[in-house]
């Protein structure tokens, strides 16, 4: 079990050590998990339900290095969480059914979709937004290449291309042409900067390899 | 979405209990349950995340093969026992939706996934599969509709690893709030016929806790072929999963399962039928044909038969030309 | 007549250039309307029409107003409560989040009459159709022509008739069209997703029935538009309202249904056309009849005869309303589905004259710019090698081929105002109403100044999308590079003309003396000061300038021609397109790099529509059963072909628009490219695997 990032949060500590998976279903208290938090293991199952959230909870992300506390309910999606609770609108909402990809963000380094998983969901697992992936004023250097590339139009799509790419690069650092393509099918750009898009990932993937 | 409590559960005990009442519903990668949760279709009270629970992840080795249900289709596709001796469920699983989707998609999730069906998938259309009284699509709009065992409801159904499971012979291990059983995936599914309102023989206190695959045999060949609309991003139009015992060039036995064409991964043992004993090369045709016979197309449809018959012989002559890695 | 310098002494229009807005986009730190956040702001939701003809009778939102979080509703957003089409916006909720808004909508509870309606082009043509506007037939007629049609296919040794069809396609802009609306006292402001600020403010000043100097309408960072959002829309009128009622700001985006629904469509076509030519494929006549529907909206026009040269042509036209969302003007209004069937029906021609496709265009194409650039295209792609292939003639289950489209777009400037300061730090500033939709005008304002000016570009500030600043017209027509770079450039001038004053009174010199020149001053004397120096001569006597269009710095007429090549699978049906070559016209280039990607992005968009886009109505219910991105199906990466890009450069024309004419010709391309692979014709776009099966099973 991996160690518990936050340890002001008692409660949450309690539903750690009863042996959940890092970052699933530590991220919030049900009013069960407090009452049952100081009993043990057994005791607790025996004596009430499994750990509820029901209604608007406090939970605490760890996003982009930091911890962030935010209310949520449980049909909040991490997207809603981001863009709308912790004003980090750099992922963006475009078809809210997980058919875009605008939304992309990685969760410990893994592409996943943030409209289509529950905030409540996430746990202590570290997500990663775009905003994250250079310090605040800087850009990394597959964002480097987007704009040099010019791999972005009205840029709406982009946030979501370029956590697909870094996903794809940190996976594989050596994409063949179709790995790249494929590596961003998920994601879709009205405005048609497909072929920069190849480009500055490959230009990337090329710089990071020497 | 209508509002609704998250349970963790901390077993599968109470897993059972969470769903007993019919009003709880398992959320594995959520990539389906969110998206009729945000449409309000038949919303749950209850969402059970089992993500919680160890016992339900990754795959061990046995005589055959063991995955948890909450395997995603990323680790599925990726996995190297898989890859050289399920060669068909590497690629239906790497079929699957997009890069992203593949991350969070679980092969449980991936079995029990509800229709697309545009019908049922919008509010706006109380059709039969929500209790209602019409199905909107026979008279509607039903180009990706069913081709085969269709009525009263047209839907297809949309799992890609399904037909390459069944064509596989995967079993499930299933719990309840009595125990265990093991079920043939073939016999998991059911049609509109036999229940509307579910795809699957699941009690509403059950869960998948395993797919099992039986031992990969040297003299099996299988694949997978799935044609999607649009490469980037699209459920089957139509696919097969083709899974051969062969002798040498000649074909033992083995099942040919088609996806995307009916309410449930469609068996065609017609088809087997005419390989069997024979040269796999020289008996294609014949079997493409058996296929497809009997599909009874809507209105706009029709372009399933003959795609669903060249697919599968495309499938074929990829396995007797030895292209197990074929797309 | 105004004029530019000597294109090869330009240092920054014409070249690579990164967009200047880049940095802020791929951090996710580009604030967009839907990225709006201002202090207390609640989240609006619509309540659409599930019916395609109905009249409200009577709307109960009461529960709606009572569930905790919802602080404003409104039920009187629709006109006449006529209801024409599903997705008409009927109330609208404002809550503290979105999550509350949603909720409250589904309380809310209307009774609905509903009528019989039409959705489709075909039932709204039959004589016993419901009608759609009780006041008026579903049909309007209209007649266009020049010379004598019956005499000229009296001449005609050969006459080919042909029927097409072309589908309802959404602009499907990523982000979706919607506003932020905030109140202080009377006056508003609005950050919306438009292609146009100040329409929008005149739009929003009159529907709220305010003094126009009282709106501010903001759009710095937009998702897209294509066309869809070149007016005021609803949306920005009900946050306003929901934002006064609730006392807070409003943010109001259209879901995606909302957008597929209601904010505007390509309309779609049914042409049954004639063309008769000589032997030798000189053109006689051409005649057709076209019928499109756009929807409630009229504009269902096809623009017969496309490009060529007919010396007599008639087309009777049928508009034909529906119950459907109105069409807005999509990229080329009217081309791509004239380009479409006009394109096919002269390849028919040509090959059963026994001609090569290419000659017959050649021999009736007056336009002398595109003979050269079919000549550029035909050797890129090879045409001389791919013309001796049959159609249909490959070997094996998989076929390949190659086709061509031509295009012209009638673009070119307008009035557009901008203002230039120039502070003694040696700041720049200049100020335009226009606004960048990803095109590339920021950039380019700032490169036209920085050209003038003498500067690297990253010296001057660009600032765009805002009403406050001066005029500019809405972003449409390809009118955007054309209307703006004069403005900029005649800005600087006489922002240049003014520090040249002060800097030469300081020196002592005659200010026609003085050069601008690599972040200089120099004077024909010999000395040489820099930008910065120079600008402290001008104290707290800061230049501030307004400069507008002038004449002689834009051109128009834009002309461009396309080849595909492509690979059909005839067991599947699956078209892939392998190779596009498109020669774009582009006048003075502004900017390379951004140049390019919007003719990649046009031809993107054309392969999208040639092979995959639908807007699929259901009859019954009149109900749009697509909508969204799983089934609506917009081109993704791996469908994406090798694009070649041939920038047409003729600096001498002035600066031109090509967002786009490039999006013309791609579909008509890509289906000649599939008759001459497989030797059968696809008259009806998309061209999917349904299609392609059908087809040839019927060949
Ligand atoms: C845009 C898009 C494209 C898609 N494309 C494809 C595609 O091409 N092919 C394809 O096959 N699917 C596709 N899907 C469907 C879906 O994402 C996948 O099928 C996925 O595998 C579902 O798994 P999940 O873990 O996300 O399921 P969830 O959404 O978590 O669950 C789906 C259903 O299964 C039930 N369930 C989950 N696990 C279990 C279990 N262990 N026992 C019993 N019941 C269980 C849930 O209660 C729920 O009803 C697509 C989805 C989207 C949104
Ligand atoms: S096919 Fe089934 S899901 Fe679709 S409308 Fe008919 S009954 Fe409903
Ligand atoms: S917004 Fe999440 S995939 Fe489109
Ligand atoms: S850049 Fe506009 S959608 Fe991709």
């Amino acid at each position: 079990m991996n160690e518990h990032k936050n340890d002001n949060e008692e409660a949450q500590s309690a539903v750690s050590r009863r042996g959940f998976l890092k970052g699933i279903g530590g991220g919030f208290i049900g009013s069960a998990a407090v009452g049952t938090g100081l009993l043990g293991e057994q005791a607790a199952a025996a004596v009430t339900g499994p750990p509820t959230m029901s209604g608007p909870q406090r939970i605490t992300l760890h996003i982009n290095g930091t911890q962030r506390q935010l209310d949520v309910e449980p049909r909040t999606t991490l997207l809603e969480a981001l863009r709308d609770r912790l004003q980090l609108t750099g992922s963006k909402e475009v078809c809210d059914r997980g058919q875009c990809g605008a939304c992309t963000v990685l969760i410990d380094g893994v592409a996943v979709l943030a409209c289509m998983t529950l905030a409540a969901d996430v746990g202590q697992r570290e997500v990663t937004t775009v905003e994250g992936l250079a310090p605040e004023g800087q850009m990394n250097d597959l964002q480097q290449a987007f704009v040099a590339q010019d791999a972005l139009m009205c840029g709406f799509c982009t946030p979501g291309f370029v956590m697909a790419g870094e996903a794809l690069l940190r996976t594989n650092p050596t994409p063949t042409a179709g790995e790249i393509r494929m590596g961003v099918s998920g994601n879709v750009c009205r405005c048609g900067t497909y072929p920069k898009v190849f480009e500055a990932i490959e230009v990337t993937a090329k710089k990071r390899r020497s | 979405m209508v509002p609704f409590d998250l349970v963790s559960p901390r077993n599968l005990r109470d897993v059972a209990e969470s769903l007993a009442d019919g009003r709880g519903e398992i959320l594995a990668g959520g990539t389906d349950l969110l998206d009729r949760l945000k449409e309000r279709i038949d919303p749950p009270a209850r969402v059970v995340n089992i993500k919680s629970l160890k016992e339900l992840y990754g795959i061990t080795e046995d005589s055959g093969l063991s995955l948890g249900p909450l395997t995603t289709m990323t680790e599925v596709a990726g996995n190297d026992r898989v890859r050289h001796q399920y060669p068909a469920l590497a690629e239906a699983a790497l079929s699957v939706a997009t890069p992203q989707l593949r991350n969070m998609a679980t092969l449980g999730g991936n079995l029990c996934q509800r229709p697309r069906c545009w019908y049922f998938r919008s509010n706006d259309y109380p059709c039969l599969k929500k209790g209602g009284s019409v199905c909107y699509a026979v008279t509607g709009r039903n180009k990706y509709h069913a081709i085969f065992g269709g009525g009263p409801s047209y839907i297809v159904h949309p799992s890609d690893t399904a037909p390459a499971l069944i064509a596989l012979g995967a079993q499930l291990e299933i719990h309840g709030a009595t125990g265990k059983r093991m079920l043939p995936l073939h016999d998991f599914f059911q049609g509109p016929r036999e229940n509307l309102l579910h795809e699957n023989r699941l009690q509403r206190d059950e869960l998948i806790t395993r797919v099992q695959l039986p031992p990969a045999k040297e003299s099996t060949r299988s694949t997978f072929l799935k044609f999607r609309e649009k490469q980037s991003l699209d459920f089957a139009i139509s696919s097969v999963a083709v899974a051969l015992d062969m002798d040498g060039d000649t074909v033992r036995d083995g099942r040919i399962v088609l996806g995307g064409v009916a309410p449930v991964p469609w068996s065609v043992p017609a088809a087997v039928q005419q390989l069997q004993g024979r040269r796999l090369g020289s008996a294609i045709d014949d079997a493409a044909e058996a296929a497809v016979e009997g599909a009874r197309p809507l209105d706009e449809n029709g372009f399933k038969v003959t795609l669903t018959r060249n697919l599968l012989r495309r499938a074929l002559q990829q396995l007797a030309q030895g292209k197990a890695d074929a797309r | 007549m105004a004029s530019w310098k000597p294109y090869d002494e330009m240092k920054v229009m014409g070249q690579r250039q990164p967009r200047l807005d880049g940095p802020e986009k791929v951090t996710g730190r580009a604030r967009y309307t839907y990225d709006q956040r201002p202090p207390g702001m609640l989240y609006g939701v619509l309540l659409t029409s599930p019916h395609a003809a109905a009249r409200v009778v009577a709307i109960d939102a009461d529960r709606a107003r009572a569930l905790p979080g919802v602080r404003a509703v409104l039920t009187d957003i629709h006109p006449t409560g006529n209801v024409r089409f599903a997705g008409e916006y009927v109330a609208a909720v404002a809550a503290v989040n979105k999550q509350v808004a949603l909720d409250a909508v589904a309380l809310i509870e209307v009774n609905w009459q509903t009528r019989a309606h039409v959705v489709t082009l075909w039932e709204a043509i039959d004589e016993d159709a419901p009608r759609v506007f009780a006041d008026k037939d579903n049909v309007t007629e209209s007649e266009r022509g020049d010379g004598d049609v019956d005499a000229g296919f009296s001449q005609a040794e050969t006459i080919v008739e042909a029927e097409f069809f072309t589908q309802v396609q959404t602009h499907s802009p990523l982000e979706t069209h919607g506003s932020v609306a905030a109140w202080d006292g009377d006056e508003l402001t609005v950050w919306d997703s438009t292609q146009a600020v100040h329409g929008v403010r005149e739009g929003l000043a009159k529907a709220l029935e305010m003094p126009a100097n009282k709106v501010r309408v903001i759009c710095h960072h937009m998702g897209g538009g294509f066309g869809a959002k070149l007016g005021p829309g609803a949306y920005s009128v009900i946050a306003a309202k929901l934002a006064r009622q609730a006392g807070a700001p409003v943010q109001l985006m259209l879901s995606r249904k909302d957008q597929h629904l209601s904010v505007g469509n390509r309309p779609d076509s049914w042409q049954q056309l004639k063309l008769g030519a000589t032997k030798d494929g000189q053109f006689t006549a051409f005649e057709c009849t076209t019928w499109g529907s756009g929807g409630i909206g009229g504009r269902g026009g096809v623009s017969q005869p496309y490009v060529y040269s007919f010396p007599a042509w008639k087309q009777q036209h049928h508009d034909v309303a529906t119950n459907t969302g109105g069409a807005r003007a999509f990229r080329a209004p009217g081309r791509p589905q004239a380009c479409f069937a006009m394109e096919q029906i002269i390849d028919e021609m040509a090959w059963k004259l026994g001609l090569d496709p290419l000659d017959v265009r050649l021999r009736n194409d007056g336009n002398e710019t595109r003979h050269e650039q079919w000549r550029i295209g035909a050797e890129r792609i090879d045409w001389p090698r791919w013309r001796r292939r049959e159609p249909g003639a490959g070997a094996g289950p998989i076929k390949r081929g190659v086709g061509m489209g031509a295009s012209i777009w009638f673009t070119g400037g307008r009035g557009t105002k901008a203002q230039m300061d120039i502070l003694s730090d040696g700041t720049v500033e200049v100020r335009c109403g226009t606004q960048d939709l990803g095109t590339g005008t920021r950039t380019l304002v700032a490169a036209v100044a920085a050209e003038e000016l003498g500067l690297p570009i990253a010296a001057i500030n660009a600032r765009i999308g805002d009403s406050d600043f001066p005029y500019s017209g809405g972003s449409g027509g390809s009118t955007t590079a054309p209307s703006v770079a004069p403005a900029i450039k005649n800005t600087a001038e006489k922002a240049k003309a003014e520090l040249a004053i002060v800097v030469a009174r300081h020196l002592g010199v005659a200010a026609d003396t003085l050069s601008f020149v690599d972040g200089t001053v120099r004077v024909a004397s010999g000395q040489t000061l820099s930008w910065r120096e120079a600008c402290a001569m001008l104290g707290a006597n800061a230049v501030s300038v307004q400069g507008e269009w002038q004449e002689g710095l834009s051109g128009s007429n834009v002309a461009g021609c396309q080849f595909a090549e492509v690979e059909v699978d005839t067991e599947t049906g699956r078209i892939s397109v392998i190779k596009v070559v498109a020669v774009a016209d582009c006048g003075l280039i502004v900017d390379r790099l951004t140049t390019e990607s919007q003719v990649n992005g046009a031809v993107i968009q054309g392969i999208s529509y040639a092979l995959l886009e639908e807007r699929i109505m259901d009859s019954e219910t009149g109900r749009m059963v697509n909508a969204d991105f799983e089934n609506y199906k917009v081109l993704g990466a791996l469908e994406t072909p090798e694009i070649d890009v041939i920038l047409y450069d003729q600096p001498e024309r002035g600066v031109i628009g090509i967002g786009e004419p490039p999006t013309i010709p791609t579909s008509a391309a890509v289906a000649n490219a599939v008759y001459h692979a497989i030797g059968v014709r696809l008259r009806d776009l998309p061209m999917t695997p349904d299609k392609v099966l059908r087809a040839l099973e019927g060949a």
